[in-house]
Protein backbone atom coordinates (compact mmCIF):
# COMPACT_ATOMS: atom_id res chain seq x y z
CA UNK A 1 0.00 0.00 0.00
CA UNK A 2 1.40 3.41 -0.99
CA UNK A 3 2.54 5.35 2.03
CA UNK A 4 3.75 8.86 2.50
CA UNK A 5 2.95 9.05 6.19
CA UNK A 6 0.05 11.47 5.70
CA UNK A 7 -3.61 10.56 5.73
CA UNK A 8 -5.11 10.90 2.20
CA UNK A 9 -7.72 13.57 1.42
CA UNK A 10 -10.60 11.11 1.08
CA UNK A 11 -10.16 10.27 4.75
CA UNK A 12 -10.22 13.98 5.63
CA UNK A 13 -13.56 14.33 3.82
CA UNK A 14 -14.97 11.25 5.55
CA UNK A 15 -13.78 12.54 8.91
CA UNK A 16 -15.46 15.90 8.29
CA UNK A 17 -18.72 14.31 7.14
CA UNK A 18 -18.94 12.14 10.25
CA UNK A 19 -18.64 8.95 8.21
CA UNK A 20 -15.72 7.47 10.15
CA UNK A 21 -15.96 5.08 13.07
CA UNK A 22 -14.78 6.13 16.51
CA UNK A 23 -11.41 4.45 15.96
CA UNK A 24 -10.74 5.84 12.46
CA UNK A 25 -11.79 9.31 13.58
CA UNK A 26 -9.42 9.32 16.54
CA UNK A 27 -6.46 8.30 14.38
CA UNK A 28 -7.23 10.98 11.78
CA UNK A 29 -7.90 13.71 14.37
CA UNK A 30 -4.73 12.84 16.29
CA UNK A 31 -2.57 13.01 13.17
CA UNK A 32 -4.08 16.40 12.35
CA UNK A 33 -2.75 17.63 15.67
CA UNK A 34 0.78 17.13 14.33
CA UNK A 35 0.18 18.86 10.99
CA UNK A 36 -1.39 22.36 10.73
CA UNK A 37 -1.93 21.86 6.98
CA UNK A 38 -4.11 18.84 7.75
CA UNK A 39 -6.08 20.93 10.21
CA UNK A 40 -6.68 23.46 7.45
CA UNK A 41 -7.86 20.67 5.17
CA UNK A 42 -10.29 19.50 7.82
CA UNK A 43 -11.56 23.08 8.15
CA UNK A 44 -12.08 23.20 4.40
CA UNK A 45 -13.94 19.88 4.41
CA UNK A 46 -16.07 21.01 7.34
CA UNK A 47 -16.78 24.23 5.43
CA UNK A 48 -18.36 22.00 2.80
CA UNK A 49 -20.52 20.38 5.46
CA UNK A 50 -21.44 23.74 6.95
CA UNK A 51 -22.39 25.14 3.56
CA UNK A 52 -24.45 22.06 2.66
CA UNK A 53 -26.21 22.40 6.01
CA UNK A 54 -26.81 26.12 5.50
CA UNK A 55 -28.14 25.53 2.00
CA UNK A 56 -30.64 22.94 3.29
CA UNK A 57 -34.32 23.79 3.03
CA UNK A 58 -35.23 24.97 6.58
CA UNK A 59 -37.44 22.60 8.57
CA UNK A 60 -40.36 23.77 10.64
CA UNK A 61 -39.56 24.14 14.31
CA UNK A 62 -42.08 23.92 17.14
CA UNK A 63 -43.28 27.35 18.20
CA UNK A 64 -41.93 27.13 21.72
CA UNK A 65 -38.43 25.83 20.92
CA UNK A 66 -36.61 29.13 21.34
CA UNK A 67 -38.46 30.03 24.56
CA UNK A 68 -37.79 26.56 25.96
CA UNK A 69 -34.11 26.98 25.22
CA UNK A 70 -33.97 30.35 26.95
CA UNK A 71 -35.68 28.87 30.02
CA UNK A 72 -33.10 26.10 30.00
CA UNK A 73 -30.32 28.67 29.78
CA UNK A 74 -31.75 30.57 32.74
CA UNK A 75 -31.57 27.48 34.90
CA UNK A 76 -28.06 26.45 33.88
CA UNK A 77 -25.21 26.98 36.23
CA UNK A 78 -22.02 28.58 35.02
CA UNK A 79 -20.07 26.25 32.82
CA UNK A 80 -17.85 23.85 34.64
CA UNK A 81 -14.28 24.51 33.75
CA UNK A 82 -12.84 21.71 31.71
CA UNK A 83 -9.57 20.34 33.06
CA UNK A 84 -6.68 21.45 30.93
CA UNK A 85 -4.63 18.90 29.09
CA UNK A 86 -1.50 18.87 31.21
CA UNK A 87 0.33 16.11 29.44
CA UNK A 88 2.08 16.25 26.10
CA UNK A 89 -0.34 14.06 24.16
CA UNK A 90 -2.14 15.44 21.12
CA UNK A 91 -5.34 17.09 22.32
CA UNK A 92 -7.83 14.81 20.51
CA UNK A 93 -6.18 11.77 22.09
CA UNK A 94 -5.82 13.42 25.49
CA UNK A 95 -9.54 14.29 25.40
CA UNK A 96 -10.34 10.71 24.42
CA UNK A 97 -8.31 9.37 27.33
CA UNK A 98 -10.03 11.70 29.76
CA UNK A 99 -6.80 13.64 30.22
CA UNK A 100 -5.06 10.67 31.80
CA UNK A 101 -1.36 10.54 31.05
CA UNK A 102 0.15 7.48 29.36
CA UNK A 103 1.58 6.32 32.68
CA UNK A 104 -1.88 6.26 34.22
CA UNK A 105 -3.20 3.79 31.65
CA UNK A 106 -3.58 0.08 32.22
CA UNK A 107 -0.71 -1.27 30.09
CA UNK A 108 -0.78 -5.02 29.57
CA UNK A 109 2.09 -7.15 28.38
CA UNK A 110 1.47 -8.66 24.95
CA UNK A 111 4.86 -10.13 24.18
CA UNK A 112 8.58 -9.55 24.67
CA UNK A 113 9.14 -5.78 24.78
CA UNK A 114 5.54 -5.11 23.81
CA UNK A 115 2.59 -3.83 25.81
CA UNK A 116 -0.80 -2.49 24.88
CA UNK A 117 -3.86 -0.63 26.11
CA UNK A 118 -7.13 -1.61 24.45
CA UNK A 119 -9.24 1.52 23.98
CA UNK A 120 -12.28 0.51 21.96
CA UNK A 121 -13.81 -2.39 20.06
CA UNK A 122 -16.29 -1.54 17.33
CA UNK A 123 -19.31 -3.40 15.98
CA UNK A 124 -17.42 -4.62 12.91
CA UNK A 125 -14.49 -6.02 14.87
CA UNK A 126 -12.56 -2.78 14.64
CA UNK A 127 -10.03 -2.38 17.43
CA UNK A 128 -8.44 0.78 18.70
CA UNK A 129 -5.43 0.41 20.94
CA UNK A 130 -2.18 1.92 22.06
CA UNK A 131 1.02 -0.01 21.49
CA UNK A 132 4.24 0.50 23.40
CA UNK A 133 7.37 -1.23 22.12
CA UNK A 134 10.87 -1.06 23.53
CA UNK A 135 13.61 0.28 21.27
CA UNK A 136 15.10 -2.46 19.09
CA UNK A 137 12.03 -4.71 19.27
CA UNK A 138 11.09 -6.62 16.14
CA UNK A 139 7.33 -6.89 15.76
CA UNK A 140 6.19 -10.42 14.88
CA UNK A 141 5.67 -10.78 11.13
CA UNK A 142 1.98 -10.61 10.27
CA UNK A 143 -0.56 -10.14 7.48
CA UNK A 144 -3.82 -8.19 7.48
CA UNK A 145 -7.43 -9.03 6.74
CA UNK A 146 -8.42 -5.35 6.65
CA UNK A 147 -6.97 -1.90 7.03
CA UNK A 148 -4.47 -1.14 9.79
CA UNK A 149 -3.67 2.49 10.60
CA UNK A 150 -0.66 3.13 12.84
CA UNK A 151 0.05 6.66 14.00
CA UNK A 152 3.37 7.22 15.75
CA UNK A 153 3.10 9.30 18.93
CA UNK A 154 6.61 8.85 20.36
CA UNK A 155 9.78 7.11 19.18
CA UNK A 156 10.09 5.70 15.67
CA UNK A 157 10.18 2.48 13.65
CA UNK A 158 11.14 1.20 10.23
CA UNK A 159 9.34 -1.04 7.78
CA UNK A 160 11.97 -1.93 5.21
CA UNK A 161 13.35 1.40 4.00
CA UNK A 162 10.40 3.44 5.24
CA UNK A 163 10.82 5.28 8.54
CA UNK A 164 7.86 6.34 10.66
CA UNK A 165 8.42 9.04 13.27
CA UNK A 166 6.02 11.04 15.50
CA UNK A 167 3.06 12.39 13.55
CA UNK A 168 3.44 9.93 10.67
CA UNK A 169 0.75 7.47 9.73
CA UNK A 170 1.32 4.03 8.25
CA UNK A 171 -1.59 2.45 6.43
CA UNK A 172 -1.37 -1.28 5.73
CA UNK A 173 -4.08 -3.45 4.18
CA UNK A 174 -4.57 -6.99 2.95
CA UNK A 175 -2.09 -6.31 0.16
CA UNK A 176 0.59 -5.81 2.80
CA UNK A 177 2.18 -9.20 3.52
CA UNK A 178 4.91 -10.16 5.95
CA UNK A 179 4.48 -6.85 7.71
CA UNK A 180 7.35 -6.66 10.19
CA UNK A 181 8.01 -3.25 11.71
CA UNK A 182 11.30 -2.88 13.60
CA UNK A 183 11.40 -0.38 16.44
CA UNK A 184 14.38 1.97 16.24
CA UNK A 185 16.97 1.69 18.99
CA UNK A 186 16.61 4.07 21.91
CA UNK A 187 13.35 5.33 23.34
CA UNK A 188 10.16 3.34 23.56
CA UNK A 189 7.93 3.71 20.54
CA UNK A 190 4.29 4.47 21.33
CA UNK A 191 1.66 4.27 18.60
CA UNK A 192 -2.09 4.70 18.26
CA UNK A 193 -3.30 1.73 16.21
CA UNK A 194 -6.61 0.97 14.52
CA UNK A 195 -7.22 -2.45 12.99
CA UNK A 196 -10.36 -3.30 11.02
CA UNK A 197 -9.93 -7.04 11.49
CA UNK A 198 -7.73 -9.31 13.61
CA UNK A 199 -4.17 -9.39 12.31
CA UNK A 200 -2.76 -12.73 11.14
CA UNK A 201 0.52 -13.65 12.77
CA UNK A 202 2.85 -15.74 10.68
CA UNK A 203 4.79 -17.21 13.59
CA UNK A 204 3.58 -19.94 15.91
CA UNK A 205 4.35 -17.84 18.99
CA UNK A 206 2.36 -14.94 17.60
CA UNK A 207 -0.61 -17.18 16.94
CA UNK A 208 -0.34 -18.75 20.38
CA UNK A 209 -0.27 -15.34 22.07
CA UNK A 210 -3.06 -13.86 19.95
CA UNK A 211 -5.98 -14.97 22.15
CA UNK A 212 -4.36 -13.16 25.07
CA UNK A 213 -3.60 -9.97 23.17
CA UNK A 214 -7.07 -9.70 21.71
CA UNK A 215 -5.64 -8.45 18.42
CA UNK B 1 -30.18 63.32 15.34
CA UNK B 2 -28.42 65.27 12.59
CA UNK B 3 -25.43 65.77 14.85
CA UNK B 4 -25.31 62.04 15.50
CA UNK B 5 -25.20 61.36 11.80
CA UNK B 6 -22.42 63.90 11.28
CA UNK B 7 -20.38 62.34 14.10
CA UNK B 8 -21.03 58.95 12.65
CA UNK B 9 -19.86 59.96 9.19
CA UNK B 10 -16.75 61.61 10.68
CA UNK B 11 -15.88 58.42 12.54
CA UNK B 12 -16.58 56.47 9.39
CA UNK B 13 -14.07 58.52 7.41
CA UNK B 14 -11.43 58.31 10.13
CA UNK B 15 -11.81 54.56 10.31
CA UNK B 16 -11.63 54.21 6.54
CA UNK B 17 -8.47 56.31 6.40
CA UNK B 18 -6.73 54.24 9.04
CA UNK B 19 -7.74 50.94 7.57
CA UNK B 20 -8.77 51.32 3.95
CA UNK B 21 -9.23 47.59 3.38
CA UNK B 22 -11.33 47.30 6.49
CA UNK B 23 -9.63 44.07 7.50
CA UNK B 24 -7.23 44.75 10.32
CA UNK B 25 -9.88 45.52 12.93
CA UNK B 26 -11.66 42.24 12.34
CA UNK B 27 -10.15 40.42 15.28
CA UNK B 28 -11.93 38.51 17.93
CA UNK B 29 -12.14 41.22 20.52
CA UNK B 30 -14.42 44.07 19.63
CA UNK B 31 -14.06 47.74 20.50
CA UNK B 32 -17.39 48.94 21.77
CA UNK B 33 -17.79 52.65 22.10
CA UNK B 34 -20.76 54.36 23.62
CA UNK B 35 -21.05 58.07 23.32
CA UNK B 36 -23.64 60.14 25.11
CA UNK B 37 -24.99 63.20 23.36
CA UNK B 38 -28.09 64.32 25.15
CA UNK B 39 -28.13 67.84 23.78
CA UNK B 40 -28.66 66.53 20.27
CA UNK B 41 -31.49 64.30 21.37
CA UNK B 42 -29.55 61.06 20.99
CA UNK B 43 -29.47 58.80 23.99
CA UNK B 44 -26.61 56.69 22.75
CA UNK B 45 -24.50 56.18 19.72
CA UNK B 46 -23.01 52.74 19.45
CA UNK B 47 -19.97 52.43 17.29
CA UNK B 48 -18.59 48.97 17.21
CA UNK B 49 -15.12 48.98 15.75
CA UNK B 50 -15.06 45.64 14.05
CA UNK B 51 -18.51 46.09 12.58
CA UNK B 52 -17.61 49.49 11.37
CA UNK B 53 -14.47 48.47 9.60
CA UNK B 54 -15.86 45.31 8.05
CA UNK B 55 -19.16 46.50 6.83
CA UNK B 56 -19.10 50.26 7.29
CA UNK B 57 -22.23 50.17 9.39
CA UNK B 58 -23.19 51.92 12.54
CA UNK B 59 -26.25 51.84 14.66
CA UNK B 60 -28.15 54.81 15.93
CA UNK B 61 -30.57 54.37 18.77
CA UNK B 62 -32.91 57.26 19.17
CA UNK B 63 -34.13 58.41 22.55
CA UNK B 64 -37.60 57.33 23.45
CA UNK B 65 -38.32 55.46 20.24
CA UNK B 66 -39.36 51.86 20.90
CA UNK B 67 -37.45 49.41 18.75
CA UNK B 68 -38.21 45.87 17.73
CA UNK B 69 -35.84 43.71 19.76
CA UNK B 70 -34.23 42.14 16.74
CA UNK B 71 -34.56 44.91 14.16
CA UNK B 72 -31.60 46.77 15.62
CA UNK B 73 -29.42 44.00 14.23
CA UNK B 74 -30.76 44.16 10.70
CA UNK B 75 -27.97 43.73 8.17
CA UNK B 76 -25.47 42.40 10.70
CA UNK B 77 -23.63 39.31 9.55
CA UNK B 78 -24.05 36.08 11.48
CA UNK B 79 -20.46 36.26 12.62
CA UNK B 80 -21.05 39.75 14.04
CA UNK B 81 -24.15 38.55 15.86
CA UNK B 82 -22.11 35.77 17.46
CA UNK B 83 -19.66 38.41 18.69
CA UNK B 84 -22.55 40.32 20.27
CA UNK B 85 -23.78 37.15 21.97
CA UNK B 86 -20.25 36.49 23.22
CA UNK B 87 -19.77 39.98 24.64
CA UNK B 88 -23.23 40.90 25.86
CA UNK B 89 -25.21 37.65 26.00
CA UNK B 90 -27.75 39.54 23.92
CA UNK B 91 -30.87 37.42 23.51
CA UNK B 92 -32.18 39.36 20.53
CA UNK B 93 -29.00 38.71 18.57
CA UNK B 94 -29.13 35.08 19.64
CA UNK B 95 -32.75 34.79 18.53
CA UNK B 96 -31.84 35.89 15.01
CA UNK B 97 -29.14 33.23 14.89
CA UNK B 98 -31.49 30.63 16.32
CA UNK B 99 -34.28 31.35 13.85
CA UNK B 100 -31.88 31.13 10.94
CA UNK B 101 -29.72 28.16 11.89
CA UNK B 102 -31.85 25.86 14.08
CA UNK B 103 -34.26 24.92 11.22
CA UNK B 104 -31.30 24.24 8.93
CA UNK B 105 -29.46 22.17 11.53
CA UNK B 106 -32.66 20.18 11.98
CA UNK B 107 -32.91 19.60 8.22
CA UNK B 108 -29.33 18.38 8.08
CA UNK B 109 -29.94 15.96 10.97
CA UNK B 110 -33.15 14.61 9.45
CA UNK B 111 -31.00 13.12 6.68
CA UNK B 112 -29.91 10.51 9.22
CA UNK B 113 -33.29 8.86 9.69
CA UNK B 114 -33.91 10.13 13.18
CA UNK B 115 -37.25 11.31 14.50
CA UNK B 116 -38.50 14.83 14.02
CA UNK B 117 -38.37 15.38 17.78
CA UNK B 118 -34.83 14.05 18.10
CA UNK B 119 -33.62 16.28 15.26
CA UNK B 120 -35.26 19.26 16.92
CA UNK B 121 -33.76 18.42 20.30
CA UNK B 122 -30.28 18.09 18.80
CA UNK B 123 -30.69 21.37 16.92
CA UNK B 124 -31.71 23.02 20.17
CA UNK B 125 -28.71 21.54 21.99
CA UNK B 126 -26.41 22.70 19.21
CA UNK B 127 -27.67 26.25 19.60
CA UNK B 128 -27.24 25.97 23.38
CA UNK B 129 -23.55 25.26 22.78
CA UNK B 130 -23.38 28.40 20.66
CA UNK B 131 -24.86 30.42 23.53
CA UNK B 132 -22.39 28.92 26.00
CA UNK B 133 -19.28 29.01 23.84
CA UNK B 134 -19.81 32.02 21.59
CA UNK B 135 -16.66 33.54 23.05
CA UNK B 136 -14.64 30.61 21.73
CA UNK B 137 -15.71 31.32 18.18
CA UNK B 138 -13.13 33.21 16.15
CA UNK B 139 -14.57 34.60 12.95
CA UNK B 140 -11.10 35.06 11.46
CA UNK B 141 -10.64 31.30 11.45
CA UNK B 142 -13.99 29.74 10.73
CA UNK B 143 -17.47 30.39 9.43
CA UNK B 144 -20.26 30.10 11.95
CA UNK B 145 -22.06 27.59 9.72
CA UNK B 146 -18.94 25.39 9.83
CA UNK B 147 -18.73 25.69 13.60
CA UNK B 148 -22.39 24.78 14.06
CA UNK B 149 -22.11 21.92 11.57
CA UNK B 150 -19.23 20.49 13.62
CA UNK B 151 -21.18 20.72 16.87
CA UNK B 152 -24.35 19.23 15.34
CA UNK B 153 -22.41 16.37 13.74
CA UNK B 154 -20.71 15.51 17.02
CA UNK B 155 -23.95 15.71 19.01
CA UNK B 156 -25.60 13.32 16.57
CA UNK B 157 -22.67 10.86 16.67
CA UNK B 158 -22.49 11.07 20.46
CA UNK B 159 -26.19 10.67 21.21
CA UNK B 160 -27.51 8.57 18.33
CA UNK B 161 -24.51 6.47 17.30
CA UNK B 162 -23.22 6.41 20.89
CA UNK B 163 -19.66 7.01 19.76
CA UNK B 164 -17.05 9.55 20.75
CA UNK B 165 -15.91 11.51 17.72
CA UNK B 166 -12.49 13.03 18.31
CA UNK B 167 -12.39 16.73 17.49
CA UNK B 168 -9.66 18.16 15.32
CA UNK B 169 -10.49 21.72 16.19
CA UNK B 170 -11.46 21.51 19.83
CA UNK B 171 -11.81 24.90 21.46
CA UNK B 172 -8.68 24.61 23.56
CA UNK B 173 -6.29 24.29 20.68
CA UNK B 174 -7.85 26.48 18.05
CA UNK B 175 -5.11 29.00 18.73
CA UNK B 176 -2.63 26.62 17.13
CA UNK B 177 -4.08 27.61 13.81
CA UNK B 178 -2.19 30.57 12.46
CA UNK B 179 -4.42 33.10 10.79
CA UNK B 180 -2.62 34.64 7.85
CA UNK B 181 -3.66 37.48 5.58
CA UNK B 182 -4.45 34.83 3.00
CA UNK B 183 -6.74 33.14 5.48
CA UNK B 184 -8.45 36.44 6.20
CA UNK B 185 -8.96 37.09 2.53
CA UNK B 186 -10.29 33.61 1.99
CA UNK B 187 -12.71 34.04 4.82
CA UNK B 188 -14.19 37.13 3.20
CA UNK B 189 -14.55 35.16 0.01
CA UNK B 190 -15.96 32.14 1.78
CA UNK B 191 -18.60 34.22 3.49
CA UNK B 192 -20.25 35.18 0.24
CA UNK B 193 -23.46 33.26 0.40
CA UNK B 194 -24.18 30.77 -2.31
CA UNK B 195 -20.55 30.19 -3.26
CA UNK B 196 -20.84 26.57 -2.27
CA UNK B 197 -23.87 26.10 -4.48
CA UNK B 198 -21.92 27.53 -7.39
CA UNK B 199 -18.90 25.39 -6.52
CA UNK B 200 -21.01 22.24 -6.33
CA UNK B 201 -22.16 22.85 -9.89
CA UNK B 202 -18.59 22.42 -11.06
CA UNK B 203 -18.59 18.78 -9.90
CA UNK B 204 -19.54 15.99 -12.25
CA UNK B 205 -22.40 13.65 -11.34
CA UNK B 206 -20.24 11.00 -9.69
CA UNK B 207 -18.29 13.55 -7.67
CA UNK B 208 -21.51 15.18 -6.50
CA UNK B 209 -22.92 11.80 -5.57
CA UNK B 210 -19.95 10.72 -3.42
CA UNK B 211 -19.88 14.07 -1.61
CA UNK B 212 -23.61 13.91 -0.87
CA UNK B 213 -23.43 10.29 0.26
CA UNK B 214 -20.57 11.24 2.60
CA UNK B 215 -22.22 14.27 4.17
CA UNK B 216 -25.92 13.37 4.04
CA UNK B 217 -25.77 9.60 4.50
CA UNK B 218 -22.53 9.40 6.52
CA UNK B 219 -21.40 6.53 4.32
CA UNK B 220 -17.88 5.13 4.52
CA UNK B 221 -15.83 4.60 1.36
CA UNK B 222 -16.78 0.94 1.16
CA UNK B 223 -20.47 1.69 1.77
CA UNK B 224 -20.40 4.24 -1.04
CA UNK B 225 -18.74 1.65 -3.28
CA UNK B 226 -21.56 -0.79 -2.52
CA UNK B 227 -24.28 1.83 -2.98
CA UNK B 228 -22.96 3.14 -6.28
CA UNK B 229 -21.41 0.00 -7.75
CA UNK B 230 -18.13 1.86 -8.22
CA UNK B 231 -14.84 0.15 -7.29
CA UNK B 232 -13.48 1.19 -3.88
CA UNK B 233 -10.40 2.84 -5.40
CA UNK B 234 -12.61 4.83 -7.77
CA UNK B 235 -14.77 6.04 -4.88
CA UNK B 236 -11.68 7.26 -3.06
CA UNK B 237 -10.29 9.07 -6.07
CA UNK B 238 -13.65 10.69 -6.81
CA UNK B 239 -13.93 11.99 -3.25
CA UNK B 240 -10.38 13.31 -3.53
CA UNK B 241 -11.03 14.99 -6.87
CA UNK B 242 -14.31 16.48 -5.66
CA UNK B 243 -12.65 17.86 -2.53
CA UNK B 244 -9.83 19.41 -4.50
CA UNK B 245 -12.27 20.90 -7.01
CA UNK B 246 -14.40 22.43 -4.26
CA UNK B 247 -11.38 23.87 -2.48
CA UNK B 248 -10.13 25.35 -5.73
CA UNK B 249 -13.51 26.81 -6.52
CA UNK B 250 -13.80 28.30 -3.06
CA UNK B 251 -10.38 29.90 -3.36
CA UNK B 252 -8.67 27.74 -0.79
CA UNK B 253 -6.87 25.15 -2.78
CA UNK B 254 -3.24 25.96 -3.38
Amino acid sequence: MKNNGIVPDEWIVSYASGALSEAHALVVATQCHFHPDLQEKVNAAEDIGGSLMEDSEPSNMSNHTFDDLMKQIDTLQADDLQPLNDNDLPTPLADYLGNRSLNQLDWRLMGPGLSQVRLWTGPNDERLWLLKAKGGTKMPSHDHSGLEMTLVLKGSYHVGQDCYSPGMLEMADDNTVDHMPIIDQGDDCICLVMTEAPIKFNSLIGRLLQPFTGL
Amino acid sequence: MLLCLIIGMFEFRVNRNIDPKGLSARKKSMMNIEQQNNSAGCSALYLTGSFFSVDNRFLLIEKGRPMDETSKFNNFSHEQLVSIVALHKDRSAFKILFEYFAPRIKSYLLNFKISNQKAEDLAQETMLVLWQKADKFDSTKAKISTWLFRVARNKYIDQVRKQKYAEVNADDHVDLLVASERTDQNLVEKQNSGRMQVAMKTLNDDQLKVIRLSFFKEMSHSQIATATGLPLGTVKSKIRMAFQALRKELGEYQ
